[in-house]
């Protein structure tokens, strides 16, 4: 398997901007308070409106279709862990590394993780992706 | 390790991969016995195998597969 190696790792920094947040609610209609009003996220606990964590998946699918080294590759499975909330402009460090490579069925697996702007890990996972033929 | 004791444990691996607790392999057992047994499923019953057993096959290897039992085989030869 040319492309990869296992430990090969990849960094993307992301931002969760207006264009982004406004794009997912106008597309996928999820308008839970929690996403959108200020105020009732305050008294949640949150400092603000928690942006929605499928945003990060996202991010997953552009980097997945992007950013490797071949346009050659589709989805497997994805699981991601949400850990701290993220907010609006918050901006994301994304890093994944080559875990895991299976020659016999044509699959690569990576573990990934998103830092914000603290350094702290706000959600991590993993990722199969197949290498068409 | 013993091809029966090889059995049971790709059966446990067949289970939770599959989410399904009512399989139980025999050696003859093939794809179109197992519900879910797809494609996509094999890939990922591959994957598991391949990492429990800390081994790696060859597509060549798992192309020739006709039913559990073989891919027991090729497990055991590379686990001897």
């Amino acid at each position: 398997m040319p492309d990869f190696t296992v430990n090969d790792k990849y960094e993307q920094s992301f931002a969760i901007t207006g264009e982004v947040y406004n794009g997912f609610i106008q597309v996928f209609k999820d308008n839970n308070p929690l996403h959108t009003d200020e105020t009732f996220a305050q008294t949640k606990g949150f400092k603000g409106r928690v942006m929605h964590g499928n945003i990060l998946n996202s991010f997953i699918s552009y980097f997945v279709g992007e950013c490797l080294p071949t346009k050659n590759v589709i989805i497997h499975s994805q699981e991601i862990q949400f850990k701290l909330p993220v907010y609006l402009d918050d901006k994301l460090f994304f890093e994944a590394i080559v875990t895991g490579i299976y020659e016999s069925v044509n699959a690569v697996e990576f573990k990934f993780n998103f830092k914000n702007d603290e350094q702290k890990v706000v959600a991590k996972g993993k990722i199969q992706i197949g290498l068409l033929s | 390790m013993e091809k029966g004791e090889i059995l049971q444990q790709v059966n446990a691996i067949f289970i939770d991969v599959l989410d399904n607790d009512d399989i139980v392999l025999a050696y003859e057992t093939s794809a179109d016995d197992v519900e879910d047994w797809d494609s996509l499923n094999h890939i990922q019953l591959v994957v598991a195998v391949e990492k429990h057993f800390k081994i790696r096959f060859t597509s060549q290897e798992i192309q020739r597969w006709k039913n559990v039992g073989e891919m027991l085989d090729c497990i055991l030869t590379k686990n001897a």
